[in-house]
Protein backbone atom coordinates (compact mmCIF):
# COMPACT_ATOMS: atom_id res chain seq x y z
CA UNK A 1 0.00 0.00 0.00
CA UNK A 2 1.52 3.43 -0.90
CA UNK A 3 2.82 5.70 2.00
CA UNK A 4 -0.20 8.50 3.07
CA UNK A 5 1.73 11.90 2.41
CA UNK A 6 0.87 14.95 4.99
CA UNK A 7 2.39 17.98 4.89
CA UNK A 8 4.36 19.25 8.58
CA UNK A 9 5.47 22.91 7.68
CA UNK A 10 4.62 25.94 5.51
CA UNK A 11 6.46 29.07 4.56
CA UNK A 12 5.28 31.73 2.05
CA UNK A 13 7.41 35.14 0.36
CA UNK A 14 4.03 36.68 -1.29
CA UNK A 15 3.02 40.40 -2.05
CA UNK A 16 0.50 40.96 1.02
CA UNK A 17 2.85 39.37 3.31
CA UNK A 18 6.62 37.90 4.33
CA UNK A 19 5.96 34.73 6.38
CA UNK A 20 2.80 32.91 6.94
CA UNK A 21 1.43 34.57 9.57
CA UNK A 22 1.28 38.06 7.62
CA UNK A 23 0.24 36.30 4.84
CA UNK A 24 -2.71 34.65 6.55
CA UNK A 25 -3.94 37.38 8.59
CA UNK A 26 -4.01 39.70 5.12
CA UNK A 27 -5.43 37.42 2.98
CA UNK A 28 -8.48 36.87 5.76
CA UNK A 29 -8.69 40.38 5.81
CA UNK A 30 -8.94 40.25 2.58
CA UNK A 31 -6.25 42.62 1.88
CA UNK A 32 -5.12 43.29 -2.05
CA UNK A 33 -1.65 43.10 -2.83
CA UNK A 34 -1.18 45.23 -5.92
CA UNK A 35 -0.01 48.07 -6.57
CA UNK A 36 1.52 50.16 -9.54
CA UNK A 37 4.28 48.71 -10.93
CA UNK A 38 7.33 50.43 -9.34
CA UNK A 39 10.36 48.68 -10.61
CA UNK A 40 10.84 49.55 -14.21
CA UNK A 41 12.23 52.93 -13.10
CA UNK A 42 13.56 55.03 -15.58
CA UNK A 43 12.42 52.60 -17.56
CA UNK A 44 9.00 54.67 -18.85
CA UNK A 45 5.70 52.70 -17.97
CA UNK A 46 3.44 54.55 -20.64
CA UNK A 47 4.39 52.08 -23.06
CA UNK A 48 3.15 49.38 -20.91
CA UNK A 49 -0.69 49.00 -21.41
CA UNK A 50 -1.00 47.03 -17.63
CA UNK A 51 0.99 48.81 -15.07
CA UNK A 52 -0.31 47.03 -12.49
CA UNK A 53 1.36 43.77 -10.28
CA UNK A 54 1.54 42.25 -7.26
CA UNK A 55 4.84 43.17 -6.21
CA UNK A 56 7.03 42.28 -2.77
CA UNK A 57 8.15 46.02 -1.80
CA UNK A 58 10.05 45.11 1.51
CA UNK A 59 12.09 42.15 0.19
CA UNK A 60 15.42 42.57 1.42
CA UNK A 61 17.79 39.60 0.94
CA UNK A 62 20.86 40.71 2.93
CA UNK A 63 18.27 40.32 5.86
CA UNK A 64 16.42 37.39 4.90
CA UNK A 65 18.95 35.05 3.26
CA UNK A 66 21.59 32.91 5.42
CA UNK A 67 24.28 31.06 4.05
CA UNK A 68 24.13 32.55 0.54
CA UNK A 69 25.49 35.69 -1.27
CA UNK A 70 22.40 36.72 -2.53
CA UNK A 71 24.32 37.83 -5.66
CA UNK A 72 24.41 34.52 -6.54
CA UNK A 73 21.17 33.71 -6.46
CA UNK A 74 18.54 35.07 -8.38
CA UNK A 75 15.25 36.83 -6.91
CA UNK A 76 12.64 33.98 -7.48
CA UNK A 77 15.05 31.68 -5.64
CA UNK A 78 15.58 34.10 -2.78
CA UNK A 79 12.15 33.74 -2.74
CA UNK A 80 12.38 30.05 -2.24
CA UNK A 81 15.53 30.13 0.07
CA UNK A 82 13.02 32.19 2.18
CA UNK A 83 10.02 30.42 1.81
CA UNK A 84 11.98 27.22 2.27
CA UNK A 85 13.64 28.23 5.57
CA UNK A 86 10.68 29.24 7.05
CA UNK A 87 8.78 26.00 6.31
CA UNK A 88 11.38 23.63 7.77
CA UNK A 89 11.84 25.95 10.49
CA UNK A 90 7.89 25.10 10.99
CA UNK A 91 8.38 21.61 10.37
CA UNK A 92 11.12 21.58 13.13
CA UNK A 93 12.57 18.83 10.64
CA UNK A 94 16.08 18.46 12.34
CA UNK A 95 18.43 17.61 8.92
CA UNK A 96 21.09 16.10 10.80
CA UNK A 97 18.80 13.80 12.45
CA UNK A 98 17.58 12.78 9.10
CA UNK A 99 19.22 10.22 6.57
CA UNK A 100 19.92 13.18 3.76
CA UNK A 101 19.44 10.80 0.74
CA UNK A 102 15.92 10.25 1.75
CA UNK A 103 15.37 14.35 1.68
CA UNK A 104 14.20 15.54 -1.76
CA UNK A 105 13.53 18.95 -3.09
CA UNK A 106 11.13 19.49 -6.24
CA UNK A 107 10.65 22.86 -6.89
CA UNK A 108 8.12 24.91 -9.37
CA UNK A 109 9.27 27.92 -11.73
CA UNK A 110 7.47 28.88 -14.66
CA UNK A 111 10.09 31.43 -16.03
CA UNK A 112 13.20 31.06 -13.48
CA UNK A 113 15.76 33.56 -13.16
CA UNK A 114 14.25 36.28 -15.33
CA UNK A 115 16.09 39.19 -13.05
CA UNK A 116 19.66 38.40 -13.99
CA UNK A 117 18.74 36.90 -17.53
CA UNK A 118 17.37 39.78 -18.56
CA UNK A 119 20.05 42.16 -17.24
CA UNK A 120 22.90 40.44 -19.18
CA UNK A 121 20.85 39.89 -22.59
CA UNK A 122 20.11 43.93 -22.32
CA UNK A 123 23.98 44.66 -21.56
CA UNK A 124 25.36 42.35 -23.84
CA UNK A 125 23.40 43.78 -26.89
CA UNK A 126 24.07 47.71 -26.01
CA UNK A 127 28.03 47.16 -25.20
CA UNK A 128 28.52 44.23 -27.35
CA UNK A 129 30.83 43.15 -24.93
CA UNK A 130 30.53 39.16 -24.75
CA UNK A 131 33.65 38.72 -22.15
CA UNK A 132 31.62 41.48 -19.77
CA UNK A 133 28.60 38.21 -19.49
CA UNK A 134 29.00 37.54 -16.05
CA UNK A 135 30.24 34.33 -15.02
CA UNK A 136 27.16 33.44 -13.03
CA UNK A 137 24.90 34.07 -15.94
CA UNK A 138 24.08 30.34 -16.38
CA UNK A 139 24.19 29.27 -12.87
CA UNK A 140 21.63 32.17 -12.10
CA UNK A 141 19.57 31.48 -15.16
CA UNK A 142 19.65 27.62 -15.55
CA UNK A 143 16.02 27.15 -13.60
CA UNK A 144 16.67 24.65 -11.67
CA UNK A 145 19.21 27.11 -9.96
CA UNK A 146 16.58 27.26 -6.68
CA UNK A 147 16.22 23.44 -6.15
CA UNK A 148 19.94 23.22 -6.66
CA UNK A 149 20.55 25.94 -3.58
CA UNK A 150 17.98 24.74 -1.03
CA UNK A 151 19.79 20.78 -1.52
CA UNK A 152 22.77 22.87 -1.07
CA UNK A 153 21.45 25.08 1.96
CA UNK A 154 20.10 22.17 3.72
CA UNK A 155 21.96 19.09 2.78
CA UNK A 156 19.07 17.14 1.76
CA UNK A 157 20.29 14.64 -1.25
CA UNK A 158 17.43 12.94 -2.04
CA UNK A 159 15.85 13.15 -5.62
CA UNK A 160 16.33 17.18 -7.07
CA UNK A 161 13.91 18.05 -9.40
CA UNK A 162 12.61 20.89 -10.70
CA UNK A 163 9.06 21.55 -12.90
CA UNK A 164 8.42 23.52 -15.29
CA UNK A 165 4.65 23.40 -16.71
CA UNK A 166 4.10 27.83 -16.71
CA UNK A 167 1.13 28.45 -13.79
CA UNK A 168 0.63 25.16 -13.16
CA UNK A 169 4.75 24.44 -12.23
CA UNK A 170 4.00 24.08 -8.30
CA UNK A 171 0.72 22.26 -7.91
CA UNK A 172 2.92 19.53 -10.74
CA UNK A 173 5.71 19.74 -7.79
CA UNK A 174 3.30 19.00 -5.08
CA UNK A 175 1.96 15.96 -7.15
CA UNK A 176 5.29 14.51 -7.98
CA UNK A 177 6.24 15.09 -4.32
CA UNK A 178 3.22 12.86 -3.25
CA UNK A 179 4.42 10.20 -6.02
CA UNK A 180 7.90 10.61 -4.90
CA UNK A 181 6.90 9.64 -1.14
CA UNK A 182 4.06 7.26 -2.29
CA UNK A 183 7.09 5.35 -4.63
CA UNK A 184 9.26 5.42 -0.91
CA UNK A 185 11.90 7.16 -2.73
CA UNK A 186 11.90 9.74 0.01
CA UNK A 187 10.85 10.22 3.40
CA UNK A 188 10.76 13.95 3.24
CA UNK A 189 10.54 16.20 0.08
CA UNK A 190 10.70 19.85 0.62
CA UNK A 191 8.36 21.42 -2.24
CA UNK A 192 8.22 24.62 -3.10
CA UNK A 193 7.02 27.05 -5.98
CA UNK A 194 8.84 30.32 -7.31
CA UNK A 195 9.16 32.88 -9.82
CA UNK A 196 10.01 36.38 -9.78
CA UNK A 197 9.64 37.90 -13.59
CA UNK A 198 7.83 40.95 -13.20
CA UNK A 199 10.45 42.03 -15.47
CA UNK A 200 10.50 44.99 -18.32
CA UNK A 201 10.64 42.41 -21.19
CA UNK A 202 8.56 39.38 -19.39
CA UNK A 203 5.78 42.01 -18.40
CA UNK A 204 5.71 43.53 -21.78
CA UNK A 205 5.59 39.83 -23.26
CA UNK A 206 2.41 39.69 -21.38
CA UNK A 207 1.12 42.44 -22.35
CA UNK A 208 1.61 41.60 -25.86
CA UNK A 209 -0.09 38.05 -25.39
CA UNK A 210 -3.21 40.57 -24.26
CA UNK A 211 -2.91 38.72 -21.22
CA UNK A 212 -2.65 41.29 -18.21
CA UNK A 213 -5.68 43.56 -16.90
CA UNK A 214 -5.17 47.16 -18.36
CA UNK A 215 -8.70 48.64 -17.82
CA UNK A 216 -7.72 49.36 -13.69
CA UNK A 217 -4.32 51.04 -13.92
CA UNK A 218 -5.39 54.18 -11.94
CA UNK A 219 -7.20 51.19 -9.71
CA UNK A 220 -4.62 48.89 -8.65
CA UNK A 221 -6.04 47.13 -6.31
CA UNK A 222 -9.00 46.49 -7.78
CA UNK A 223 -7.56 44.99 -11.03
CA UNK A 224 -7.40 41.04 -9.73
CA UNK A 225 -11.20 40.24 -10.26
CA UNK A 226 -11.66 36.94 -10.90
CA UNK A 227 -15.12 35.29 -11.94
CA UNK A 228 -16.56 39.36 -11.74
CA UNK A 229 -17.61 41.05 -14.74
CA UNK A 230 -15.57 43.53 -14.81
CA UNK A 231 -12.52 41.18 -14.97
CA UNK A 232 -10.23 42.02 -18.14
CA UNK A 233 -7.22 39.67 -17.38
CA UNK A 234 -4.85 38.38 -15.33
CA UNK A 235 -2.10 40.88 -13.01
CA UNK A 236 1.53 39.69 -12.45
CA UNK A 237 2.50 38.79 -9.44
CA UNK A 238 6.21 37.19 -7.56
CA UNK A 239 6.38 35.28 -4.34
CA UNK A 240 7.23 31.98 -3.59
CA UNK A 241 5.39 29.31 -1.42
CA UNK A 242 7.32 26.30 0.75
CA UNK A 243 5.45 23.10 2.11
CA UNK A 244 7.77 20.16 3.67
CA UNK A 245 6.14 17.15 2.38
CA UNK A 246 6.42 13.71 4.46
CA UNK A 247 5.11 10.23 4.61
CA UNK A 248 2.09 9.92 7.42
CA UNK A 249 4.95 7.12 9.20
CA UNK A 250 7.84 9.53 9.59
CA UNK A 251 6.03 12.41 10.54
CA UNK A 252 4.41 10.29 13.27
CA UNK A 253 7.78 9.06 14.40
CA UNK A 254 8.76 12.19 15.09
CA UNK A 255 6.01 13.24 16.45
CA UNK A 256 5.69 15.94 13.67
CA UNK A 257 2.68 18.96 14.16
CA UNK A 258 0.29 17.36 11.02
CA UNK A 259 -1.41 20.83 9.04
CA UNK A 260 -2.95 18.39 6.50
CA UNK A 261 -2.92 15.09 4.21
CA UNK A 262 -2.15 15.60 0.45
CA UNK A 263 -4.75 12.71 -0.59
CA UNK A 264 -4.84 13.40 -4.22
CA UNK A 265 -2.85 14.41 -7.32
CA UNK A 266 -3.64 14.44 -11.12
CA UNK A 267 -2.02 16.16 -14.39
CA UNK A 268 -3.16 16.22 -17.66
CA UNK A 269 -2.58 18.05 -21.03
CA UNK A 270 -5.18 19.41 -23.24
CA UNK A 271 -3.20 18.58 -25.73
CA UNK A 272 -5.08 21.84 -27.18
CA UNK A 273 -3.62 25.21 -27.71
CA UNK A 274 -0.36 26.69 -26.09
CA UNK A 275 -2.49 29.29 -24.18
CA UNK A 276 -6.13 29.05 -24.91
CA UNK A 277 -8.37 26.54 -22.76
CA UNK A 278 -10.43 24.31 -24.32
CA UNK A 279 -14.20 26.31 -23.75
CA UNK A 280 -15.77 23.48 -23.28
CA UNK A 281 -14.43 22.97 -19.75
CA UNK A 282 -13.64 19.10 -20.33
CA UNK A 283 -10.36 18.37 -19.63
CA UNK A 284 -10.28 20.64 -16.71
CA UNK A 285 -13.54 18.20 -15.54
CA UNK A 286 -11.77 15.15 -16.26
CA UNK A 287 -8.40 16.47 -14.56
CA UNK A 288 -10.20 17.15 -11.05
CA UNK A 289 -12.18 14.07 -11.55
CA UNK A 290 -9.01 12.30 -11.67
CA UNK A 291 -7.19 13.94 -8.36
CA UNK A 292 -10.66 13.19 -6.46
CA UNK A 293 -10.43 9.44 -7.50
CA UNK A 294 -6.47 9.35 -6.90
CA UNK A 295 -7.71 10.34 -3.36
CA UNK A 296 -10.40 8.06 -3.23
CA UNK A 297 -12.92 10.52 -2.79
CA UNK A 298 -16.48 11.70 -4.11
CA UNK A 299 -17.28 14.71 -5.50
CA UNK A 300 -19.67 14.90 -2.91
CA UNK A 301 -16.94 14.72 -0.03
CA UNK A 302 -15.68 18.27 -1.05
CA UNK A 303 -16.06 21.23 0.80
CA UNK A 304 -13.68 23.94 -0.25
CA UNK A 305 -12.10 24.57 -3.54
CA UNK A 306 -8.83 26.73 -4.24
CA UNK A 307 -9.82 28.20 -7.72
CA UNK A 308 -7.17 28.74 -10.41
CA UNK A 309 -9.10 31.98 -11.43
CA UNK A 310 -6.57 34.34 -12.55
CA UNK A 311 -9.27 36.86 -13.56
CA UNK A 312 -9.12 36.40 -17.32
CA UNK A 313 -12.62 36.63 -19.26
CA UNK A 314 -11.75 32.57 -20.65
CA UNK A 315 -10.41 31.39 -17.87
CA UNK A 316 -12.56 31.96 -14.89
CA UNK A 317 -15.92 31.11 -17.43
CA UNK A 318 -14.05 27.91 -18.14
CA UNK A 319 -12.95 26.68 -15.00
CA UNK A 320 -16.26 27.92 -13.66
CA UNK A 321 -18.08 25.62 -16.23
CA UNK A 322 -15.85 22.67 -15.51
CA UNK A 323 -16.89 23.00 -11.53
CA UNK A 324 -20.25 22.59 -12.76
CA UNK A 325 -19.66 19.13 -15.02
CA UNK A 326 -18.06 17.58 -12.05
CA UNK A 327 -19.74 18.95 -9.07
CA UNK A 328 -23.56 19.13 -10.20
CA UNK A 329 -25.79 20.46 -8.38
CA UNK A 330 -23.27 20.14 -5.15
CA UNK A 331 -21.10 22.99 -6.72
CA UNK A 332 -23.58 25.64 -4.98
CA UNK A 333 -22.79 24.18 -1.48
CA UNK A 334 -18.95 24.47 -1.97
CA UNK A 335 -16.94 27.32 -0.63
CA UNK A 336 -14.82 28.60 -3.54
CA UNK A 337 -12.19 31.49 -3.33
CA UNK A 338 -9.71 32.69 -5.52
CA UNK A 339 -5.89 33.61 -3.88
CA UNK A 340 -4.94 35.35 -6.89
CA UNK A 341 -7.68 38.40 -6.76
CA UNK A 342 -5.21 39.48 -3.35
CA UNK A 343 -1.76 38.55 -4.87
CA UNK A 344 -2.12 38.62 -8.86
CA UNK A 345 -0.63 35.32 -10.38
CA UNK A 346 2.11 34.07 -8.79
CA UNK A 347 2.95 31.80 -12.33
CA UNK A 348 5.12 29.24 -10.94
CA UNK A 349 4.35 30.01 -7.26
CA UNK A 350 0.18 30.00 -7.38
CA UNK A 351 0.21 26.20 -6.55
CA UNK A 352 2.17 26.21 -3.59
CA UNK A 353 0.54 29.55 -2.33
CA UNK A 354 -2.89 28.34 -3.17
CA UNK A 355 -2.13 25.21 -0.95
CA UNK A 356 -0.87 27.02 1.68
CA UNK A 357 -4.27 29.16 1.46
CA UNK A 358 -5.94 25.92 1.16
CA UNK A 359 -4.31 23.90 4.20
CA UNK A 360 -4.36 27.02 6.05
CA UNK A 361 -8.77 26.65 5.44
CA UNK A 362 -8.55 22.80 6.11
CA UNK A 363 -6.28 24.03 9.15
CA UNK A 364 -8.49 26.79 10.80
CA UNK A 365 -11.91 26.62 9.13
CA UNK A 366 -11.50 30.37 7.51
CA UNK A 367 -12.01 30.95 3.84
CA UNK A 368 -10.18 34.02 2.29
CA UNK A 369 -12.45 36.33 0.66
CA UNK A 370 -12.29 36.60 -2.98
CA UNK A 371 -11.21 40.14 -3.14
CA UNK A 372 -13.28 42.39 -6.27
CA UNK A 373 -15.93 40.03 -6.32
CA UNK A 374 -18.51 42.56 -6.59
CA UNK A 375 -20.61 42.07 -9.55
CA UNK A 376 -20.76 38.68 -10.67
CA UNK A 377 -20.55 37.32 -14.25
CA UNK A 378 -23.13 35.18 -14.82
CA UNK A 379 -21.23 32.81 -16.79
CA UNK A 380 -19.19 31.68 -13.91
CA UNK A 381 -21.11 32.93 -10.95
CA UNK A 382 -20.83 30.24 -8.27
CA UNK A 383 -22.30 31.01 -4.58
CA UNK A 384 -19.77 29.67 -2.75
CA UNK A 385 -17.79 32.15 -3.97
CA UNK A 386 -17.62 35.42 -1.37
CA UNK A 387 -15.99 39.00 -1.29
CA UNK A 388 -15.95 38.86 2.67
CA UNK A 389 -14.78 35.33 3.49
CA UNK A 390 -16.47 32.49 4.85
CA UNK A 391 -16.17 30.00 8.23
CA UNK A 392 -17.24 26.82 8.10
CA UNK A 393 -15.64 23.53 8.54
CA UNK A 394 -13.32 22.13 5.75
CA UNK A 395 -12.81 18.18 5.49
CA UNK A 396 -11.65 18.14 2.02
CA UNK A 397 -10.14 20.75 -0.29
CA UNK A 398 -9.36 20.93 -3.56
CA UNK A 399 -6.55 22.93 -5.72
CA UNK A 400 -6.79 23.54 -9.45
CA UNK A 401 -4.07 25.01 -11.33
CA UNK A 402 -3.45 25.41 -15.47
CA UNK A 403 -0.76 26.43 -17.47
CA UNK A 404 0.54 27.52 -20.69
CA UNK A 405 1.11 24.19 -22.64
CA UNK A 406 -2.33 22.98 -22.22
CA UNK A 407 -1.27 21.69 -18.65
CA UNK A 408 -3.84 21.41 -16.11
CA UNK A 409 -2.88 20.00 -12.46
CA UNK A 410 -5.61 18.86 -9.72
CA UNK A 411 -4.22 18.57 -6.03
CA UNK A 412 -6.50 16.94 -3.42
CA UNK A 413 -5.98 18.36 0.52
CA UNK A 414 -7.78 16.53 3.42
CA UNK A 415 -7.97 16.65 6.92
CA UNK A 416 -6.10 14.84 9.47
CA UNK A 417 -7.95 13.40 12.36
CA UNK A 418 -5.80 12.13 15.22
CA UNK B 1 51.05 53.23 -16.64
CA UNK B 2 49.67 52.01 -13.42
CA UNK B 3 52.45 51.30 -10.90
CA UNK B 4 52.67 48.10 -8.69
CA UNK B 5 51.64 49.67 -5.63
CA UNK B 6 48.27 50.90 -7.10
CA UNK B 7 47.54 47.92 -9.20
CA UNK B 8 47.85 46.08 -5.27
CA UNK B 9 45.81 48.90 -3.98
CA UNK B 10 43.26 48.49 -6.42
CA UNK B 11 43.32 44.49 -6.79
CA UNK B 12 43.40 44.21 -2.57
CA UNK B 13 40.20 46.72 -2.55
CA UNK B 14 38.76 44.66 -4.89
CA UNK B 15 39.46 41.53 -3.67
CA UNK B 16 38.06 43.11 -0.05
CA UNK B 17 34.70 44.25 -1.54
CA UNK B 18 34.37 40.24 -2.59
CA UNK B 19 35.33 39.03 0.65
CA UNK B 20 33.51 41.43 2.76
CA UNK B 21 36.75 41.84 4.63
CA UNK B 22 39.30 44.72 5.57
CA UNK B 23 41.94 45.03 2.68
CA UNK B 24 44.34 45.68 5.16
CA UNK B 25 44.07 41.83 5.86
CA UNK B 26 44.66 40.13 2.43
CA UNK B 27 48.28 40.05 1.75
CA UNK B 28 50.40 39.05 -1.59
CA UNK B 29 51.35 35.76 -0.19
CA UNK B 30 47.70 34.68 0.64
CA UNK B 31 46.96 31.74 -1.56
CA UNK B 32 42.81 32.13 -3.16
CA UNK B 33 42.07 29.33 -2.24
CA UNK B 34 43.38 27.59 0.72
CA UNK B 35 43.71 31.02 2.56
CA UNK B 36 41.31 33.03 1.35
CA UNK B 37 38.21 30.25 0.69
CA UNK B 38 37.68 31.02 -2.82
CA UNK B 39 36.83 28.11 -5.02
CA UNK B 40 37.38 27.98 -8.51
CA UNK B 41 33.69 29.86 -9.25
CA UNK B 42 34.86 32.48 -6.85
CA UNK B 43 38.08 33.08 -8.07
CA UNK B 44 36.49 33.18 -12.32
CA UNK B 45 34.05 35.87 -10.16
CA UNK B 46 36.98 37.27 -8.89
CA UNK B 47 38.90 38.03 -12.16
CA UNK B 48 35.81 39.43 -13.54
CA UNK B 49 35.37 42.06 -11.53
CA UNK B 50 39.46 42.30 -12.09
CA UNK B 51 38.97 42.48 -15.51
CA UNK B 52 36.40 45.45 -15.02
CA UNK B 53 38.97 47.23 -13.17
CA UNK B 54 41.86 47.58 -15.12
CA UNK B 55 39.92 47.18 -18.59
CA UNK B 56 41.82 44.00 -19.67
CA UNK B 57 41.15 40.32 -20.89
CA UNK B 58 42.56 37.40 -18.76
CA UNK B 59 42.57 34.46 -21.54
CA UNK B 60 41.16 31.04 -20.25
CA UNK B 61 45.11 29.65 -20.33
CA UNK B 62 46.53 32.56 -18.51
CA UNK B 63 44.06 31.34 -15.46
CA UNK B 64 46.59 28.84 -13.96
CA UNK B 65 49.18 30.56 -12.85
CA UNK B 66 46.92 33.06 -10.89
CA UNK B 67 46.94 31.23 -7.40
CA UNK B 68 47.81 34.14 -4.85
CA UNK B 69 46.94 37.16 -4.73
CA UNK B 70 50.99 38.58 -5.82
CA UNK B 71 50.23 35.96 -8.60
CA UNK B 72 47.32 38.40 -9.33
CA UNK B 73 48.71 41.52 -8.82
CA UNK B 74 52.42 40.24 -10.98
CA UNK B 75 50.17 39.56 -13.98
CA UNK B 76 47.85 42.83 -13.84
CA UNK B 77 51.04 44.81 -13.60
CA UNK B 78 52.67 42.74 -16.26
CA UNK B 79 49.62 43.34 -18.45
CA UNK B 80 49.36 46.72 -18.13
CA UNK B 81 53.19 47.02 -18.94
CA UNK B 82 52.75 44.79 -21.52
CA UNK B 83 50.50 44.07 -24.03
CA UNK B 84 52.21 41.18 -25.82
CA UNK B 85 50.21 37.72 -24.11
CA UNK B 86 51.32 36.54 -21.69
CA UNK B 87 49.62 32.79 -22.21
CA UNK B 88 52.43 31.47 -25.17
CA UNK B 89 54.81 29.13 -22.69
CA UNK B 90 51.80 27.92 -20.67
CA UNK B 91 49.92 24.68 -20.54
CA UNK B 92 46.61 25.80 -21.40
CA UNK B 93 44.37 24.85 -18.88
CA UNK B 94 40.84 25.70 -18.82
CA UNK B 95 38.80 26.84 -15.82
CA UNK B 96 35.57 25.18 -16.99
CA UNK B 97 37.06 21.83 -16.85
CA UNK B 98 35.93 21.20 -13.24
CA UNK B 99 32.68 21.96 -14.27
CA UNK B 100 30.00 20.17 -14.50
CA UNK B 101 27.76 20.65 -17.77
Amino acid sequence: MPARVVITGLGVVSPIGIGVSEFWKAALAGRSGITAVSSFEPFPMDGYRSRVAGQIHNFVPEQLLTGVLPERVDRYAQFALVATKEALADSHLQMEQENAHRVGVIVGAGMGGMVMGEREITQLYQQQKPHRVHPNFIPMITLNSASGIIAMAYGAKGPNLTISTACSSSAHALGQALQCIREGRADVVITVGADASITPLVFAGFCSLRALSTKYNDRPDQASRPFDKGRDGFVMGEGAGALILESAAHAKKRKAHVYAEIAGYAATSEAYHMVIPREDGEEVATTMRLALADAGITPAQVDYINAHATSTPIGDAVEAKALRHVFKARVEKIAINATKSLIGHTLGAAGAIGAIASILSVHTGRIHPTANYADPDPACALPGISRSGQERRVNTALLNAFGFGSNNAAVVLKRVTT
Amino acid sequence: MATSTTTAVKISTALAEYLKRDPSSIIESHHLRDDLGLDSMAVIELLYRIEEVFNIQIPDEDLVGLTTVGHVIAYVDKRLGNTQSTSASRKPSKASSKKRS
